[in-house]
């Protein structure tokens, strides 16, 4: 009996990513030297923190506050960078008060076993406050000059922003972790069943703690890519982010119930975000159909997700097709 | 733990229920304020805290059977916003208010729905369902207006949330026990409430019990749909403008106050009364920082502090009775002859 091949998930990713760049290549003037550099510029910070959000969802949790979060992150390094701090320091603190917040969703989390989703939404909005009340100026910082920028605008070749290879380097590790380490299956085996997990000696709370300070680390990490490529920071442009970070990371595969899905899935899915909301530029299409878009990308791709493509093409060939997706 | 202990324990759980616990919030707040804020204290100012909660309350009530059954729905902000921007554009086309009103009811009765089809029909959860029509909500009403606000609402339309009843009582408050007692009357009495209340606790064991929760399901975000038409109208009439800003953080006003009131975000557990209370604290906060020239975004904080110190509170209550249902089994066991193990019935009489 001849083996039936089946197509990965990531490998149709790959498809329709390599379809679109191939259509914009050719209608617009994306396929330029210009045109990559802001495209790798652009889906870096994202690929960063669709691999962010991803690891947390893999547990079956989820942080909508990671938006506001790298709002922090960036005033943090800006406010650090205006009082003459060296980049050696810098860096590290805007990270560390990254990887605390997020420590704070996960401790509320775990400890009380309330939903993340809530949590985070409340934070969101504690953050928010936070901002135009306690800020001075709401955390608007301008001119940071080349001592803040040098990093972000930084490029090899004149195309490759120093960002993209931080993100890839990133993607790389992240990969190999998810894979090879214990800690990366822990994270599987959470998502996918908390009480075995229990059963093979894994300790799901300190593993969601776990995961939500890495997480809290590569959101430092993403918001300085995004953070370090402008002149000035304000928190509040990165309020609303996480729509963007959650739907890359859904589209690319990672089950909303956790316990399934891929790093590299993540990465694509960013790419493939971004690229949809460059071709709505080149295109014309304003920016508030982002919203719009976002929204049905999610639905599509979590629809996806959750539907038994298996099972439903198993009672096709029976013949008794019943579309009973609920049970 | 001896008997007399326990005995004082349930007196004193008697009397510190949840809602009592509320109640002592908010009169604590409205004096808090009218002490920092004396005007607080006339009537027309103290009653107005009911007029800006109209809105919130209406979907407050919707949102306790939601929460109840386990599920949430976020986007209610974005879909009062939706509603709301469809009845200033056919208001400024047509003129027409009586086909304005039923285009923003049917709006909203039809994101509902939206809603509800995804979740009773297929297995994606209602925090991503709604999260994701949260955005699509939103940007739909960004395209329908872009920039533009929509105004000049006939007076008439404007007196359905601006009337004050013997001068300083707003008609809201009459929405809101209508709503109330309608919504509470099934929650509490029905089968349906109960239904509801078992979807939280196990949904199977209700579906094994041959009640059809998809049908469920699809009524109550049909119904927080439809209240959010509703609610999108009588912020309309206090407002006067329908502009893309009117909804923000809304839903997160509208889930702070169900949570507060005690309602579990794990679902099974609620109380409509208690959110009633939970409205009227974040009514009170709200004019209270109003009067006191405080910003929304101090009002945000705080609520956003609030919701997690409820979710906390709520969480520890939990703990708490369940290790105290755990120590009165013990005792109760100890006192119990040797031979019998905790398990087993007491014998009777």
């Amino acid at each position: 009996m001849k083996k039936r091949r089946t197509i990965t998930r990531e490998a149709t990713l790959g498809i329709i990513l390599l379809a679109i760049i191939v259509f914009l290549s050719l209608t617009t003037s994306f396929f330029t030297k210009s045109g990559l550099y802001s495209f790798m510029l652009d889906v870096s910070p994202t690929v960063v923190a669709a691999i962010a959000v991803g690891m947390v969802i893999f547990t079956g949790n989820i942080d909508i506050s990671v938006g506001t979060i790298s709002g922090f992150v960036a005033y943090t390094a800006g406010a650090l960078v205006k009082a003459g701090a060296p980049m050696v320091v810098f860096v590290p603190a805007a990270i560390a008060i990254g990887t605390l917040l997020s420590g704070i969703n996960g401790f509320i989390t775990v400890k009380f076993k309330v939903p993340s989703l809530v949590v985070t939404l409340a934070m969101n909005m504690v953050h928010i406050g936070f901002y135009a009340t306690f800020l001075p100026q709401s955390g608007w910082i301008e001119n940071l000059g080349p001592r803040f920028t040098w990093f972000g605008r930084g490029r090899i070749l004149d195309v490759i922003p120093y960002t993209f290879v931080v993100a890839l380097i990133v993607s790389i590790v992240a990969m190999f972790v998810m894979k090879y380490t214990r800690f990366g299956r822990a994270l599987y085996a959470v998502g996918g069943n908390r009480q075995s997990a229990i059963f093979s000696g894994i300790n799901p709370d300190t593993t969601v703690m776990k995961v939500f300070l890495v997480q809290g680390f590569l959101i430092g990490i993403s918001a300085l890519l995004r953070a370090m490529t402008r002149n000035e920071v304000m928190p509040s442009v990165f309020v609303g982010r996480e729509l963007f970070f959650i739907s890359a990371a859904l589209v690319g595969g990672i089950s909303i119930f956790g316990g399934s899905g891929k790093i590299v899935g993540a990465v694509m899915g960013a790419a493939l975000v971004y690229l949809l909301s460059i071709a709505m530029i080149y295109y014309g299409l304003q920016d508030y159909y982002q919203f719009a878009l976002q929204g049905i990308i999610i639905l599509v791709a979590v629809f996806i997700t959750v539907t038994d493509f298996g099972k439903i093409r198993k009672r096709m060939q029976r013949g008794k097709l019943k579309v009973a997706i609920n049970d | 733990m001896t008997d007399t202990r326990l005995k004082r324990r349930r007196r004193l759980s008697a009397i510190f229920t949840h809602q009592s616990i509320l109640v002592l919030v908010l009169v604590g707040l409205v004096a808090v304020f009218g002490i920092m804020e004396p005007v607080f204290f006339k009537p027309r100012v103290l009653f107005d805290v009911v007029a800006i909660v109209g809105e919130i309350g209406i979907m407050a009530m919707a949102m306790t059977y939601i929460i109840s059954t386990a599920g949430v729905d976020l986007g209610v902000g974005y879909n009062l916003q939706m509603s709301g921007i469809v009845f200033g554009m056919v208001w400024v086309s047509t003129g027409n208010p009586v086909l304005s009103i039923v285009a923003a009811l049917l709006t909203g009765l039809l994101a509902g729905i939206f809603n509800g089809l995804i979740i009773s029909r297929t297995r994606i959860p209602p925090l991503v369902t709604t999260l994701a029509t949260m955005y699509l909500y939103r940007g739909i009403s960004m395209i329908l207006a872009g920039t533009q606000t929509f105004t000049g609402f006939p007076d008439g339309f404007r007196a359905f949330s601006t009337t004050k009843l013997f001068g300083f009582l707003p008609i809201q408050a009459i929405y809101l026990i209508v709503i109330f007692l309608i919504m509470n009357y099934f929650y509490e009495r029905g089968a349906l409430g109960r239904n509801m209340k078992g979807m939280g606790f196990n949904e199977k064991a209700i579906v094994f019990s041959g009640v059809n929760t998809r049908r469920i399901k699809l009524g109550i975000y049909s119904l927080m749909g439809l209240l959010c038409g509703l609610a999108s109208l009588i912020y309309l009439g206090r407002l006067s403008a329908a502009k893309t800003s009117m909804g923000d953080y809304m839903n997160f006003e509208v889930i702070t106050a169900v949570l507060l009131g005690g309602t579990s975000i794990m679902g099974g557990v609620g109380s409509m009364r208690g959110t009633f209370i939970g409205v009227l604290i974040i009514g009170t906060l709200k004019k209270g920082f109003t009067l006191l020239n405080f910003s929304g975004n101090i009002y945000n904080f705080t609520l956003g502090i609030l919701l997690i110190l409820s979710l906390i509170v709520f969480a520890l209550e939990e703990e708490r009775k369940r290790m105290a249902g755990r120590e009165e089994a013990t005792s109760a066991a100890a006192a119990r002859p040797a031979s019998q193990t905790p398990g087993d019935n007491p014998p009777t009489g």
